[in-house]
């Protein structure tokens, strides 16, 4: 079942609000962004426009919301093209939602940014301002009104670009990547925010589960075509359309049993001797030890507070924890970018204010975005260049770059320009270039963050190829899951629990203490686990077909129903009720049972490789 | 050249009078960082943000952007046209007294005045050094470095420099930072500044916080792999790299930026959304200070012999 474009939901008697015929967009570079795009939005409708990095989805957004101008077939919006006055109007009409908040908050306090909407569409200073304390309001930033947006935290000022739009009460909402870099709990929040929503709304993402819970209609694009435009529900059930356009996100779902691998590994815990608190005790083989550890902001901000942390050699960890708990100052502190107070040993090495900066000789860190680490003109240049920081001769840099080259699957690249990669790329070409330093310790922040699922997948396999030391921050729990098998959780600048992972996931504290809230991600995983389940199993069964066969000697062939027992793949829905599902823990692990619905109106239709030359009898 | 006045010192005056200098120059200097630092009000606050005490209700606060400007910078100029030293004291003292009047932390004019004294104190250095010596000049002279004669007149009119260079960095936090920006910035454009500017400068005050993030992050990406700046060549092309990204990594960011503002309905200029009112007070204020400015302008001339 591989359908190609067609477009749903349309009702017959009902217009459409964007109509979209033959557009094809080409940016001056020469690169094809949009072909023949043959789309009809309508009022009311929420549709998810999703595919690979470089699909073409955010071209498409901006062709909707008149900011790139149509360059071939045509586009209309209320029966008219987007130009001139109805272009002018159709943006006071339709909220377009950036990626970086940054991007969109360009004012120097919160209000003045939310008030300039409603302004442009021409209402009075006191209407604005009542639209703009409603809008504010909505998101909970009402008491931010007066504060600079580089003053609020990330989630704050996503949520600030939003109270920008719904000030404007806009018919349309055009969101591109909602949720990038957002904790669980920021991102429950926008959800809800945007299910509150009742207007029409388009949004791009990688993130399926949370498009799931907002988005009826699911398009699809691949190479700058629409490749599928069905329900949203059909996509997610329809695992081999997921795969081809490197969509399949079911490999993560938290809620899924341990994956086989994971349980054929090696079962015994990692070399950390626990106390019966949980913490772990100091000892000679340890790589790095924080005691009695706090790092105080020059305002006075505690970030952390009394840490005592060991980590082991080989170790794979992930620390977890709110925005804002303390997680990035604390890998900062031990790459040694920043010095806080206590005692801090590296292997033999204790670390001061005078050797911090010769830390990062031992422990590399891959940065949340990518950009900040990617500055020179080549690929070649930026892996070589924490090599020849640390002196290295020219051959030894030339041996490791190409080493590191070819364990992130980037062989080949290196004289193409960082800036010019996908967001995959450049994320496994950071972490070629911390690599090629080869650190005993990996730090990873963030690293699925704005990755496509195909992206995350083949991260995850590099991943778990390497051999270091792991430190993995992360929002991310199937990540944390397959990488690591001990987790911390920060919250205000304390260290509040260090346990295996497996633990961390029979927790069901945490969302009380530090909004670690996964509730509506393992809902909806296991919504669509119901919807999609596919695997390989035997089990007798009754075939009706024709097949030439032997009775004995006698070879013939006619239509005739016999039962037998083979390996198949069977797509079928699990028994688990959706309400059960809902009740349970946050954070537990469920494996729903499953069985198979009858088919008896369902013959299957697969191959069955040397049935013919079986000898079985039945009626004739 | 011989009726000028005279002092002498030993030669070995010249090299402790020199440390002495320094040695104050230098712990008035950290001491006052130390004093800024210790009442930074967050952590991120490098760059401070001029509007930062817009959200006072002192009598600064409540006047009229329009006339604010109007009469501060009058002031301004005033201050900076004085010639002896007891007006620029007197206009000094006047304008502490508007900063105390504004409520406004002194830790911000302070740091203002801190990022200026490293230039200013080279006057206090090079012109007693270099001013032409006149019949009425005092000279102090170092042994027998008759080269080296330090002109009293000089060291006061390089006094003078740096205290009407206070009085104007001082003026500018009651006037900037009294009232938002944007504010300011229409208050200004009401007055006859070109919309393009005031809206640019608006959007690069916004912008340079942002800016200083990426900054601080590539430099901690860079320093996360080993990165010091050395004296090498290399050192220079990373360098150079590290600006070029940023350079294109900032044009990136104005594209996108517009694009926002187009989206949400910018046809070429920011809305206008101040409300200004020009009350009696706003009148009275304004005079009042026009009025200390002329006088002392008037006082100075007068004593010093003209206009």
């Amino acid at each position: 079942m591989h359908q190609l474009a067609r477009n749903l939901h349309l009702q017959q008697d009902e217009p459409a609000l964007y109509k979209l015929c033959g557009l094809s967009y080409s940016y001056p570079n020469g690169q094809t962004a949009l072909k023949d795009i043959d789309l009809d939005i309508a009022p009311g409708d929420r549709i998810a426009i999703i595919g690979q990095n470089g699909a073409g989805k955010s071209t498409l957004l901006k062709h909707l919301n008149g900011l790139l101008p149509v360059q071939q077939g045509s586009l209309t919006y209320k029966g008219q093209a987007l130009v001139e006055d109805h272009l002018r109007q159709a943006r006071l009409e339709i909220g377009l939602l950036f990626q970086d908040p940054d991007d969109q908050l360009f004012c120097n306090t919160l209000q003045e940014d939310v008030l300039f909407g409603p302004l442009n569409q021409g209402l009075e200073i006191t209407a604005a301002i009542a639209a703009t304390e409603t809008a504010l309001t909505a998101v909970g930033l009402v008491g931010a009104a007066q504060r600079a947006p580089h003053k609020l935290s990330y989630g704050q000022r996503k949520r600030a670009g939003l109270a920008g739009l719904l000030a404007m009460s806009p018919d349309i909402l055009l969101l591109d990547e909602p949720t990038a870099n957002l904790d669980p709990h920021q991102e429950e929040v926008l959800l809800q925010l945007l299910k509150d929503f009742t207007g029409t709304l388009i949004c791009i993402t990688h993130n399926l589960l949370f498009a799931y819970e907002i988005c009826e209609r699911a398009v699809v694009l691949d190479q700058g075509h629409i490749h599928h435009d069905y329900t949203f529900k059909e996509l997610v059930s329809h695992k081999a359309s997921l795969r081809e356009h490197g969509l399949d996100f079911t490999f993560r779902f938290a809620a899924a049993p341990m994956p086989e691998d994971l349980e054929t590994e090696d079962q015994t815990p990692p070399t950390i001797k626990t106390h019966p608190d949980g913490h772990v005790a100091p000892g000679s083989s340890q790589l790095i030890q924080l005691q009695n550890y706090g790092f105080t902001y020059p305002d006075g901000t505690e970030a952390l507070v009394g840490l005592d942390l060991y980590i082991s050699r080989g170790e794979t960890l992930a620390i977890v924890g709110e925005n804002g708990a303390g997680k990035t100052t604390l890998v900062s502190c031990l790459i040694g970018l920043r010095c806080g107070s206590g005692e801090y040993q590296l292997g033999d090495k204790q670390v001061t204010d005078a050797n911090r900066r010769d830390n990062c000789r031992q422990i590399g860190m891959v940065f949340q975005d990518s950009s900040d680490q990617l500055f020179c003109p080549s690929c070649y240049e930026e892996v070589a260049f924490g090599p020849r920081q640390l002196g290295l001769p020219k051959e030894t840099i030339k041996k490791r770059v190409a080493e590191a080259l070819d364990q992130v699957g980037l062989a080949g690249f290196d004289e193409r320009v960082p800036l010019h990669l996908s967001g995959g790329e450049r994320k496994r070409l950071a972490l070629a270039a911390v690599l090629a330093m080869q650190p005993q310790v990996l730090i990873l922040d963030e690293p699925t963050a704005g990755l496509d699922p195909a992206g995350e997948e083949l991260l995850l396999g590099i991943l778990k190829s390497l051999d270091v030391t792991l430190i993995l921050i992360s929002h991310d729990l199937f990540f944390i899951r397959r990488l690591t098998r001990r987790t911390l959780v920060l919250h205000e600048g304390h260290l509040v629990q260090d346990y295996s992972t497996e633990a961390f996931f029979a927790d069901t504290n945490l969302t009380s203490l530090n909004q670690l809230d996964f509730t509506y991600r393992n809902r909806c995983s296991l919504e669509i686990m119901r919807l999609q389940h596919e695997h390989e199993h035997s089990h007798r069964h009754h075939h009706s077909h024709e097949h030439p066969h032997r009775h004995g000697d006698l070879v013939h062939s006619h239509p005739h129903e016999h039962e037998h027992e083979h390996v198949h793949i069977y797509n079928h829905t699990h028994h688990t009720e959706p309400d059960k599902a809902s009740q349970e823990s946050a954070n537990s692990v469920q494996e729903p049972t499953h069985g198979h619905l009858p088919r008896a109106d369902s013959p299957h239709d697969h191959e069955h490789p040397n049935h013919e030359d079986e000898t079985h009898d039945h009626k004739h | 050249m011989t009726e000028h006045q005279t002092i002498h010192f030993a030669a070995y005056w010249l090299p402790l009078l020199g440390c002495g200098v320094i040695l104050c120059s230098w712990l008035a200097m950290r001491s006052l960082r130390r004093m800024i630092t210790a009442r930074q009000t967050t952590a991120d606050e490098q760059i401070p943000t001029i509007d930062a005490g817009a959200a006072g209700t002192s009598l600064i606060h409540r006047w009229d952007p329009r006339f604010k400007i109007i009469a501060l910078l009058g002031f301004a100029f005033c201050a900076v046209s004085l010639h002896s030293p007891r007006s620029v004291l007197v206009a000094l003292l006047l304008t502490i007294i508007t900063v105390s009047i504004a409520r406004i932390p002194w830790h911000r004019p302070l740091r203002r005045l801190l990022a200026m004294n490293g230039f200013l104190v080279m006057f206090l250095i090079v012109m007693p050094l270099t001013v032409p010596t006149r019949i009425s000049d005092t000279l102090i002279i170092f042994g027998d470095w008759q080269l080296m004669a330090f002109n009293l007149r000089g060291l006061e009119l390089a006094l003078v420099i740096i205290g009407k260079a206070w009085c104007v960095a001082l003026l500018m936090e009651p006037l900037l930072a009294t009232a938002p920006l944007g504010a300011t910035l229409e208050g200004l454009t009401r007055l006859g500044l070109p919309g393009k500017i005031s809206e640019t400068l608006l959007i690069a005050h916004r912008y340079l916080f942002v800016f200083l993030g990426e900054v601080q992050r590539m430099r901690s990406g860079m320093e996360a792999r080993a990165f010091r700046p050395g004296r090498r060549w290399d050192t220079l092309r990373d360098l150079g790299n590290f600006v070029g990204m940023l350079l294109v990594r900032s044009f990136e960011r104005t594209h996108r930026v517009y694009a926002a503002m187009q989206a949400r309905g910018y046809n070429g200029s920011l809305p206008h959304h101040h409300q200004f009112r020009g009350a009696t007070s706003d009148w009275l204020q304004t005079m009042v200070w026009l009025g200390l400015g002329l006088g002392l302008v008037l006082a100075d001339r007068l004593h010093t012999g003209g206009f």
